[in-house]
């Protein structure tokens, strides 16, 4: 090769590589979504955690969610049946993504229609969490702080799930009202409980959603150990449900009722996918399955 | 003659205050100058060009359309059933279209984009299936049988709907929405898939106009004066039908609409002319569901309730007014 079309090449292809970095740059800087809302607390804990605070949080309508304490003073969009968020307020947000759940399928539609990048990364059980993370990581250009999150994730879930010293026979209840429905082992909390070293009974029951309205004859004929209760309505509700359920002469017959290990859990953390998921089970098994070493 | 022009002329200024409190005000504050910019095309792009141009227009758009359509389909059916207990309730279109959007909620809350059409299916489908029997076998056609069918398919599908929501209440929350009625900022979308059924049912309707005059003096009459009773009845069903299950696709059960405008608007009136009902309650219908629809979307803002209550709010003192007076 000649001399002059060497040098020429030697200054030419570090210029290359130079724009061709600085455009990939900017590529990923452009995708790299800057104005986040969340609609979950899962979502919006794991954007705090990573780093990437989202400019709104959503809220259901008499929820009790449990947000990280960072999040406080952020926008809340009170969240409602059809669309979820009211869509004006969300687009007077300019969001570039919204971190959405399934629960609000129409909304998201609607959101796309406007142009909304709309994504669902919800944990319906409790592996879900670490895939559901780096993929949050990923969006947000955030994945080596979502490595190191996952990592600490899977050191807590280790730890929280060790010397489990008995697997006992657990039903775990959502009160509605005064219905009893009763947690799937394909739900969020039914994993959970599962995961805690229970044996999830769901009577044979089944169903996409992971809950199913539960007949107190089954609660009978199932005769768990342990009754775990999520009362869920509106706050001011909550403390009726609580004492109708732990009450419920209906399970009088039961070994959980007889042995006194009838539970409410009342922090959500049964009904809502947690970034703080080790904890959430080292609880579940200190204080419903006791079967916590020592 | 001049009460007519007046009711006219009131029910035109009443759903023009209607469509401007629709499109000035909800969750967001939008000024009313800003607004006035961006629907004639002056107004800067942003977010509050967003929401006045996708969400308020056409769901603007869409309460006038649907409220109009339920108006004159309880207007046409009241006058070919001869009945003023007549809505689209009476020819099923409402059961079967409860009963086809519940059917996608629960069974494909994935697939939710196909509630209307699962709605809009069923809906004439019920009333197929009430024309199927109505206009078959002895005394095909007449108005007991039609009423008789309608209300045996309504209790058909409000079964099938209640059997769902019972054997999956978790589902319950999604669906009381649509089984309330209520609009949703759904852009241009429900209208895109359901404007040839309002196209097709208003056509028919201008059509039967002055033949359901003419069936009002009687089957006999009406014979005698060269209609066919038989064949007005079962074209104002289908024409209701048609923009009954539309509507509901779009709104959710809005039955009481139907049911009461055409009423207000003949009290009003004082006429039962089809001509003057029929565009009356046009009118009456699209400004009452824009005002209910305006006050569903700002009482809790921005928290959206279902707008049937509101109208029934909006709705029922007016009639019992009406009511008092004219009887």
């Amino acid at each position: 090769m000649p001399k002059a079309r060497k040098s020429r090449l030697a200054v030419a292809l570090p210029l290359l590589a130079a724009a061709l970095c600085l455009w990939v740059a900017s590529a990923a800087g452009a995708a790299t979504p800057k104005r986040i809302v969340a609609l979950t607390p899962f979502a919006a804990n794991t954007l705090v955690k990573l780093g990437a605070p989202p400019v709104a949080i959503g809220q259901t309508v008499g929820g009790n969610e449990r947000f990280a304490p960072q999040l406080k003073g952020v926008t809340v969009l009170p969240l409602a049946h059809p669309n979820g968020p009211n869509l004006e307020q969300l687009v007077s947000l300019r969001p570039d993504l919204v971190l959405s759940t399934k629960t609000w399928a129409k909304g998201n539609q609607a959101m796309q229609n406007l142009g909304i990048r709309v994504v669902t990364r919800e944990p319906v059980r409790v592996n879900g969490v670490i895939s559901k993370t780096l993929a949050i990581g990923r969006l947000v250009g955030k994945l080596p702080e979502a490595k190191q999150l996952v990592a600490k994730m899977k050191e807590g879930l280790g730890k929280a799930r060790q010397g489990i010293t008995k697997r006992p026979s657990v039903m775990v209840i959502l009160g509605v009202g005064h219905s009893p429905f009763t947690f799937l082992p394909n739900s969020w909390g039914g994993d959970l409980v599962r995961k805690a070293g229970a044996e999830v009974l769901a009577g044979g029951l089944n169903s996409g959603s992971g809950f199913q309205r539960i007949s107190d004859e089954v609660v009978i004929a199932e005769d768990p150990e342990i009754l775990i209760v999520v009362p869920h309505g509106e706050p001011e509700d909550v403390p009726a449900i609580t004492r109708y359920f732990e009450n419920d002469p209906a399970w009088g017959a039961t070994k959980a009722a007889k042995e006194g290990h009838i539970y409410i859990s009342t922090n959500n953390s049964l009904l809502q996918a947690g970034t703080d998921v080790g904890k959430t089970i080292e609880e579940v098994r200190k204080k419903y399955l006791h079967n916590w070493p020592g | 003659m001049t009460r007519r022009l007046i009711v006219l002329a009131s029910l035109v200024a009443l759903l023009l205050a209607a469509a401007i409190a629709e499109l000035a005000l909800g969750a967001v504050k939008v000024p009313p100058g800003e607004v006035l910019d961006i629907l004639f095309g002056s107004g800067k792009t942003g977010p509050n060009h967003q929401i006045v141009e996708s969400l308020r227009l056409p769901r603007t758009v869409e309460a006038l359309v649907v409220g109009a359509a339920l108006g004159v389909a309880g207007a046409i059916l009241q006058g070919a059933l001869a009945n003023p207990l007549a809505s689209p309730d009476v020819i099923g279109v409402t059961g079967g279209a409860g009963f086809g959007a519940i059917l996608i909620i629960v069974l494909f809350p994935e697939k939710i984009a196909l509630l209307p059409i699962g709605a809009l299916v069923f809906g004439l489908l019920a009333a197929a299936l009430v024309f199927v029997f109505a206009w078959t076998g002895r005394n095909r056609g007449s108005i007991a049988k039609v009423v008789l069918a309608g209300i045996a398919m309504l209790s058909l599908f409000t079964a099938g709907t209640t059997g769902l929501l019972a054997a999956f209440p978790e589902k319950a929350p999604s669906a009381i929405f649509f089984l309330a009625g209520g609009l949703t900022s759904s852009g241009w979308e429900s209208l895109d898939t359901t404007w040839p059924y309002f196209l097709a049912g208003a056509v028919l309707v201008v059509f039967l106009i002055r033949p359901l005059d003419r069936l009002a003096l009687g089957d006999d009459v009406a014979a005698s004066l060269g209609s066919r009773p038989q064949l007005i009845r079962f074209g104002a069903a289908v024409a209701a039908a048609l923009l009954a299950a539309a509507s509901a696709a779009i709104a959710g059960l809005l039955a009481f609409l139907g049911l009461v405008v055409p009423h207000v608007v003949r009290m009003a009136g004082r006429t039962s002319s089809q001509t003057f009902v029929v565009p009356a309650s046009a009118l009456g219908g699209a400004a009452l569901l824009a005002g209910g629809d305006t006050l569903a979307r700002t009482v809790r803002a921005p928290i959206e309730l279902p707008v049937g209550p509101f109208m029934v709010i909006l709705g029922v003192p007016v009639f019992l007014w009406l009511l008092r007076r004219a009887l």
